[in-house]
């Protein structure tokens, strides 16, 4: 235990715009578990990819047992022994369980270039019994559920014999019984030497399972601590530091009125329970929690995206029910997420983007006249001050930050009293963020009601009058603006149990 | 939380969820048929439908594999047409049918290592990538002939479409051969298994170090070789090469793809069903024929063969 197996020295990656990391140094001993630690964005997963080939570092050295050495691609990684447990699965649907496990190091039949599946099955079932796993081999793995394609991921790298093991998350979608065969499999790894990489939100396992503990925030090393030492109040404090972008920070003038959306009771078929939350005018309410935990679910319920199992939706002391096409006619906006995905054709110009939520509103009559359009249209961008050189400008030309402008835009020409945003900020520079925020700010104090969800906890403290945090499907806890710090965000956000 | 002790015996279940749509289909055509035409069932209508539906196998096993990897061949049978009007060129100037089965096939593979090449390497959609290859290969073909057929092709050619051993015509040995050999390939090679993980996670497939864009363009070079083999049979069924012999195939390839249950996304592809599908496709051209229906009419049934197909399986998945 002199060397560390595998050292990273000053790793840099540079996203546009983004530091994802910032000179990160790292390093794991055979034989130990390394806890990766850090709110969402934090730049572990950047971390990881750089580990295992996936990203290629900017700047930095690595090291393998004192040596330098480089990954440029996933091969150079495994031919180092890493191997690699991903959160985001790494599983070709319509392959059965041996198939994946052996995905790209098949073994060879009797006639050359054929695979010899019955040896790649045989040991598949070994690595399974290994996991107590009573699958059949040739199972698709697309009929597995999510534990399930979990173990089968864990399978994969167990049967690399890797010397370093990095998991990303393993535990998300566990069971209990599977969670802790699996922390068997990771001591019995760790007694035969292996290496391991942990990444993890849920604080008991770093406790129970960590030797040693690294802090990342912001793409920055922030610093390690010792899990017999240390305290899990110690490490929310590192992991969310101190901010210096408060640019947006909202000054509040707030007189929340009416109830404008009132959530009871609600669960989806997306994994959603018992929701209850309520927004008034002018007030902006958070929605936080980890990546995962439901938050866009909620959303998509709520507009009548996903199917609402139990539980009711009153806009304005109404229900709602139906399509999405109801909601935006009871005054509903869903801001979503993935703005490129769902919010924008971005082969199209910006002023037809802009225009075409509201255009049943603006021309009941189906026919629409070219030139009001492009007038309300042009209104709109010089309003929202989106930066473009005209609007004919196809909307995926424009920078991550105007965009999300034009998104916003779409609903302002529905007259919606209610919006739901969804990490509004996410992925555009700091500017722009201000700007987006300022907009918000502006359509509270004209009485919208506005329900924001945010990974950043900075946003949610420096922006919403209360929030509801929310963990595994439910929600875990109401902070009021007295109680809404970044510390009780994330202390709520993560599992103690 | 699912328990996971509980056994899947998702194989089966995965067969009984697919086979119904396309057998059923081919087992109503060929009862419909059989009922309406008393010829149907004779031996030498049988062999009819299987020379007829040789070619169309042969592009469409390939096709298969291109669907599995989410993209689509559309100038296959316009690279067909061009193949088999070079192989009738080459015959008419060397009256060489080593030769010509070569430069054919060599055409093919070229043309197939393009489109592949252009799709991956420049990431450019297959559906365009393919559509200009088509009409280049339709104008190159009709370029070659000047628009006429290439009738000076010898005797020699000419038994690969009408030659039998053991009383079975040759075509059908052809296309078993041709099945044969992309059920080895899609099942039993890594080739396969990439091409089913190229369409359902392309990302997996590369972090676990394997030459993700090779693979991927040999799909399309399997296609252009396909076809290329393929046309010998086209230009011995007309002893001629005519230039527009097989345009607008890729429809009744893509159709008996599609109504074999193999779907376009995630890499989810059954060969067999392909099987099945070029069968329905050939029973409903031959049935209709003999029926007396207008080739215009057939046109239609196919395309309504394939709503029907998507259809009942997309009633299936919901149930």
């Amino acid at each position: 235990m002199t060397q560390p197996i595998l050292e990273l020295r000053s790793i840099s990656k540079f996203f546009p715009g983004i530091k994802a990391l910032d000179q990160v140094s790292f390093d794991v001993f055979s034989g130990e578990v390394h806890m990766l630690l850090g709110e969402n964005g934090a730049g572990k997963s950047t971390l990881m990819k750089v580990l295992c080939g996936a990203y290629q570092a900017d700047a930095g050295e690595i090291y393998y047992q004192g040596q330098p050495v480089k990954i440029t691609n996933p091969s150079d990684a495994r031919a180092l022994g890493i191997a690699v447990i991903f959160q985001e699965f790494s599983l070709v649907p319509y392959l059965n369980i041996a198939q994946n496990i052996f995905l790209g190091r098949e073994y060879s039949g009797k006639i050359p270039g054929t695979i010899d599946h019955a040896r790649m099955h045989a040991e598949a079932r070994h690595w399974l019994d290994v996991l107590s796993l009573n699958i059949d081999t040739h199972t698709l793995v697309h009929t597995l559920g999510v534990a399930q394609q979990q173990m089968v991921e864990i399978a994969k790298a167990l049967s690399q014999n890797a010397k370093i093991l990095v998991m990303d998350e393993p535990t998300a979608a566990l069971s209990d019984r599977e969670t802790s065969l699996l922390f068997e499999m990771i001591r019995k790894l760790q007694s035969e030497g292996v290496a391991i990489v942990y990444i993890s939100h849920r604080m008991a396992e770093v406790f129970s399972m960590g030797d040693r503990i690294t802090v990342l925030r912001d793409g920055k090393q922030v610093g390690s601590a010792d899990p017999k030492t240390t305290t899990p109040d110690e490490l929310v404090q590192m992991m969310v530091g101190r901010r210096v972008d408060m640019a947006y920070a909202r000054k509040f003038t707030s007189k929340p009125g009416q109830v404008a959306l009132k959530i009871t009771n609600l669960c989806s078929d997306n994994g959603i329970t018992d929701i209850s939350i309520e927004v008034r005018e002018g007030e902006i309410v958070g929605l936080a929690g980890l990546v995962g935990a439901g938050r866009t679910e909620v959303a998509r319920a709520v507009f009548g995206v996903d199917k609402v199992t139990s539980g009711t939706v009153e806009i304005f002391g109404k229900n709602r029910t139906g399509e999405p096409f109801n909601s935006v006619k009871m005054g509903l906006a869903l801001i979503p997420e993935s703005r490129k995905i769902e919010g924008l054709a971005l082969i199209r110009s910006v002023e037809e983007n802009i225009i075409l939520s509201g255009l049943s509103k603006i021309f009941p009559s189906t026919w629409i006249q070219v030139k009001k359009a492009q007038q309300i249209s042009q209104d709109l961008i010089s309003r929202l001050r989106i930066a473009t050189p005209s609007g004919k400008r196809a909307a995926m030309l424009l920078s991550g930050g105007n965009q999300q402008k034009i998104v916003i835009g779409k609903w302002l020409t529905t007259d919606s009293k209610i919006y739901i945003f969804d990490e509004p900020t996410r992925g555009i520079d700091i500017g722009a963020k201000a700007e987006i925020f300022a907009l918000i700010y502006k359509l509270v104090e004209e009485g919208a009601a506005v329900l924001m969800i945010s990974s950043e906890l900075s946003e949610i403290v420096n922006v919403c009058d209360k929030a509801y945090v929310m963990r595994e499907g439910r929600i875990s806890g109401i902070l009021e603006k007295s109680e809404l710090t970044e510390e009780n965000v994330l202390t709520l956000g993560m599992t103690n149990a | 939380m699912r328990d996971l002790t509980l056994p899947q015996n998702s194989t089966v279940a995965n067969l009984m969820q697919r086979i119904p749509g396309v057998a059923i289909m081919l087992i109503i055509c060929i009862l419909g048929f059989a009922l309406l035409s008393p010829d149907f069932l004779s031996m030498r209508n049988i062999a009819n439908v299987g020379v007829q539906s040789a070619i169309l196998l042969m592009i469409s096993l390939p096709m298969t594999l291109v669907i599995m990897t989410e993209g689509i061949d559309m100038s296959i049978g316009a690279v067909l047409t061009f193949c088999g009007v070079v192989a009738a060129y080459v015959l008419g100037q060397t009256h060489n049918l080593p030769i010509a089965i070569v430069i054919a096939v060599g055409v093919g593979l070229v043309i197939g290592l393009m489109n592949g090449a252009i799709i991956v390497y420049a990431n450019m959609p297959p559906f365009v990538v393919t559509l200009g290859t088509l009409g280049i290969c339709q104008s190159l073909a009709l370029i070659l002939t000047d628009g006429q057929s290439l009738t000076d092709v010898g005797d020699s050619i000419g038994l690969a479409y009408n030659g039998h051993l053991l009383g079975i015509p040759l075509p059908i040995y052809f296309a078993l051969i041709s099945y044969l050999v992309s059920y080895v390939l899609l099942y039993h090679t890594r080739f396969g298994t990439y091409v089913c993980a190229i369409g359902g996670n392309r990302d997996a497939l590369k972090l676990a170090g394997v030459r993700v864009n090779l693979h991927h363009v040999a799909v399309y070079a399997f296609s252009g070789v396909m076809a290329g083999v393929a046309s010998i049979l086209l230009t011995a069924r007309m002893s001629a090469g005519h230039p527009t012999a097989a345009i607008g195939m890729e429809f009744d390839a893509i159709a008996a793809v599609i109504v074999g249950g193999t779907s376009f996304e995630k890499g989810n592809g059954w060969l067999f069903g392909t099987f099945l599908g070029v069968l329905t496709v050939g029973v409903l051209r031959n049935g209709l024929n003999l029926v007396g229906v207008q080739s215009s009419v057939q046109v239609a049934s196919i395309g309504l063969l394939v709503l029907v197909a998507l259809l009942l399986d997309s009633l299936k998945s919901k149930a």
